[in-house]
């Protein structure tokens, strides 16, 4: 199967630690994807590894046919990234870090891109304050917007809702499954199983760095079952074992 | 109040050690003693060419703009902090978790800045000074003078800062008015005769040990240090500040350069950081002329040598520590998400570093039309373009991102400092008696191209493992 996403063998050791271990995977397109796992399980090296921020030690990646390791600025261009800490430049204010990034990714008509999204994500009267004064929710919403603002056809996005109240958090999803349907991609990762379940179309469990299953949100639905029960199995089982 | 102390003790060691290492910032005290070892061995021949007096003058003032810079780094080190690693939460400014009140904690603050920058900075200089002390025919008793009066230099220049930081809390306009009023005390006073000695008292107190310098040095530092204490308030980010896009103008007006819009940013960044565009008065502009003054006073002495040709030597350098203000707010995490490679970041940065450099050219300039050196123009421009550009090149290839805390590792501070005093010394020497010798510091310009090169990949390489 093709996938916009293929890892082979991806594994990533820091010391004695193996981060990830030798994950294979293949996400199509068009995929709400959930990466599932409890704390330091490897979730965010996963992201890493496949946005090019670090290397493997083994394996490989492939990301919209580019082979991350080689080309990891080219995998950057064309994706939107959301990272697990909101690090927006605290000097600029949330209007100009969008346009920031709009130049850094070469956009043309940003005063109606930005626009679109303080509305989209209510935050237009915020625009105008500097990315240190605001708060951590707002914070993570300009960051939703930076990952989107140029309309990639996938998105990681590492733990998008935690800092955004319900409302805000409804927002984000029915964007993010609104772009799925559009034929946009996403690479979730999550610890919160409530929303992987609502949201995901596919998922996978990782824990120390393995992938436990892959699988559908259908596929469990037939089975009558809850992904927090299975999820819990699997992991626990794990751990026991 | 002592596990506060410890704790802040232990917080400002893991700040450094966790960029230099603890190894490599332990060492630093170490070098530091190392240096003044070494270059005490020059005092014996040095009456012949410099008054010893003025020498000691510059020495204690060098500690005391020390204390200033202790005091800037720990009045702006949260905002450092949080560029640096994330979401740092300092004990500082932490009064509304803790049953403690911000007096206390500041008072602590200050403690332990006292303490751990004597021991990283001023006892092992004065130790350095103590061990080569027999065999330079020093008297015993210099050293333990010195260290009373370093210390009581530092202190005043750490006193001060607080209180004027305390007094800009409350009102930017007293502050303002107290800083410009001392400046025209110091102008008038040097005007009507009153010598160095009146405004660094424990300078005063290292020529004539006697009671009233040493009462005055106490003053100028518990005055200064209880106000502050008095009239702290630790300013928490409730504040919430709004400007106008102003990146896309700014964007427009650095359109020659590759990379404009990190320009535009770093501009914004030293602009609405802590201090805002007084940094670049007050850190950069009176040193600068009080280094001027010195020059000026030192090559009275000293037949053959342009004043002009080694302040743009020594411009150079200082000019070079700008770029601590344009990385101290950087982090490569905060564009490793984005299509930017570190290689983008650090050329940007050098772009930006450019544009701060027409102050100081701007400066060497004034200095030399304003002084009759007009002659000397062309070699003093070259040799400052020179140095400039090498010691820049020298800094980012040994720190990256990072030389505000990456210089306080032994290691990287004794090759900064192998690799810049020589070439300085060469410069300044073989300047005496011709001037324009000084031009041939145009050499450095290539080498300072290969180190930036080199610079690039190192730091891809630090900031992204395997890249």
């Amino acid at each position: 199967m093709h996938g916009i996403i293929e890892a082979d063998g991806l594994t990533r050791t820091f010391g004695d630690v193996t981060a990830v271990d030798h994950v294979t995977l293949t996400i199509p397109q068009g995929e709400l994807f959930g990466l599932l796992g409890p704390n330091g399980s490897g979730k965010t090296t996963m992201n890493k590894l496949m946005t090019g921020q670090i290397r493997p030690t083994e394996g490989t990646v492939r990301v919209m046919d580019l082979d991350v390791a080689e080309d990891p600025l080219g995998v950057r261009r064309k994706v939107g990234i959301i990272p697990e800490q909101e690090t927006p430049p605290s000097f600029l204010t949330a209007e100009e870090y969008l346009h920031f990034v709009g130049k850094i990714r070469g956009l043309t008509d940003m005063e109606e891109r930005a626009n679109s999204w303080f509305n989209i994500l209510e935050f237009r009267d915020k625009k105008e304050v500097l990315c240190k004064d605001l708060s951590r929710g707002t914070r993570q919403k300009l960051m939703v917007a930076q990952a989107f603002l140029h309309e990639p056809p996938l998105a990681f996005i590492d733990e998008p809702l935690i800092n955004l109240d319900p409302v805000m958090q409804r927002t984000v999803k029915d964007f993010l499954q609104e772009y799925v349907f559009k034929g946009g991609t996403v690479f979730f990762s999550t610890h919160i199983l409530g929303i992987a379940e609502e949201i995901c179309t596919s998922f996978a469990i990782l824990s120390e760095g393995s992938i436990l299953h892959h699988g559908t949100i259908d596929e469990l639905r037939m089975d009558n079952r809850k992904l927090e029960g299975f999820f819990l199995e699997r992991v626990r089982g794990t751990a026991h074992a | 109040m002592r596990e506060l102390f410890v704790a802040m003790l232990k917080e400002e060691w893991r700040i450094h050690s966790t960029m230099t290492g603890n190894l490599g910032f332990a060492l630093f005290p170490i070098m530091i003693a190392g240096f003044t070892f070494m270059a005490a061995w020059i005092l014996p021949v040095l009456p012949g060419i410099v008054p010893i007096d003025t020498l000691a003058f510059i020495v204690h003032a060098l500690f005391a703009l020390m204390g200033v810079m202790v005091g800037s780094f720990g009045i702006m080190g949260r905002e450092f902090m949080n560029r640096r690693f994330g979401q740092a939460s300092l004990i500082a400014y932490s009064s509304r978790s803790l049953p403690v009140s911000e007096r206390r904690i500041f008072s602590v603050f200050i403690a332990k800045d006292v303490v751990f920058y004597l021991f990283l900075w001023v006892i092992p200089a004065v130790l350095g000074i103590a061990a080569a002390a027999p065999f330079i025919g020093l008297s015993p008793g210099l050293p333990p003078l010195l260290l009373l009066t370093f210390t009581l230099s530092f202190l005043e220049g750490l006193a001060i800062v607080f209180f004027l930081s305390t007094i800009y809390a409350h009102s930017p306009r007293i502050a303002g008015a107290l800083i410009a009023g001392a400046a025209l005390a110091i102008g008038g006073a040097s005007l009507v005769g009153i010598g160095p000695a009146v405004l660094l008292p424990p300078y005063a107190f290292l020529l004539a040990p006697s009671a009233l310098p040493l009462l005055a040095s106490l003053v100028l530092i518990a005055v200064p240090g209880a106000c502050s204490i008095v009239w702290a308030t630790v300013d928490y980010p409730d504040a919430t500040r709004r400007f106008p896009n102003a990146l896309t103008g700014l964007v427009r007006r650095f359109r020659f350069f590759s990379n404009p819009w990190f320009v535009a940013k770093d501009a914004l960044d030293l602009i609405r950081s802590e201090g805002g565009i007084a940094k670049l008065v007050f850190s950069f502009l009176m040193p600068l002329a009080l280094i001027w003054v010195f020059l000026s006073v030192l090559f009275r002495f000293i037949p053959g040598i342009s004043p002009l040709i080694v302040f743009a030597i020594l411009l150079g350098v200082i000019s070079s520590t700008t770029y601590n203000w344009l990385t101290e707010f950087e982090s490569f995490s905060s564009y490793a998400f984005l299509p930017v490679d570190v290689r983008t970041v650090l050329m940007s940065k050098l772009q930006s570093y450019v544009v701060i450099n027409i102050v100081s050219l701007a400066v060497l300039l004034a200095i030399a039309f304003g002084t009759g050196e007009a002659g000397l123009v062309v070699p003093a421009v070259l040799v400052f373009v020179s140095v400039s550009a090498y010691t820049l090149a020298v800094t980012v290839r040994l720190t990256g991102l990072y030389p505000s805390t990456m210089l306080y590792n032994a290691r990287v501070f004794f090759t900064y400092i192998a690799a810049i005093a020589p070439v300085l010394l060469i410069l300044i020497f073989s300047s005496i008696g011709h001037p324009w010798v000084a031009a041939a510091g145009v050499l450095l310009l290539p080498v300072a191209w290969i180190l930036i090169s080199r610079a690039s990949l190192r730091w891809t390489v630090w900031e992204m493992p395997s890249y």
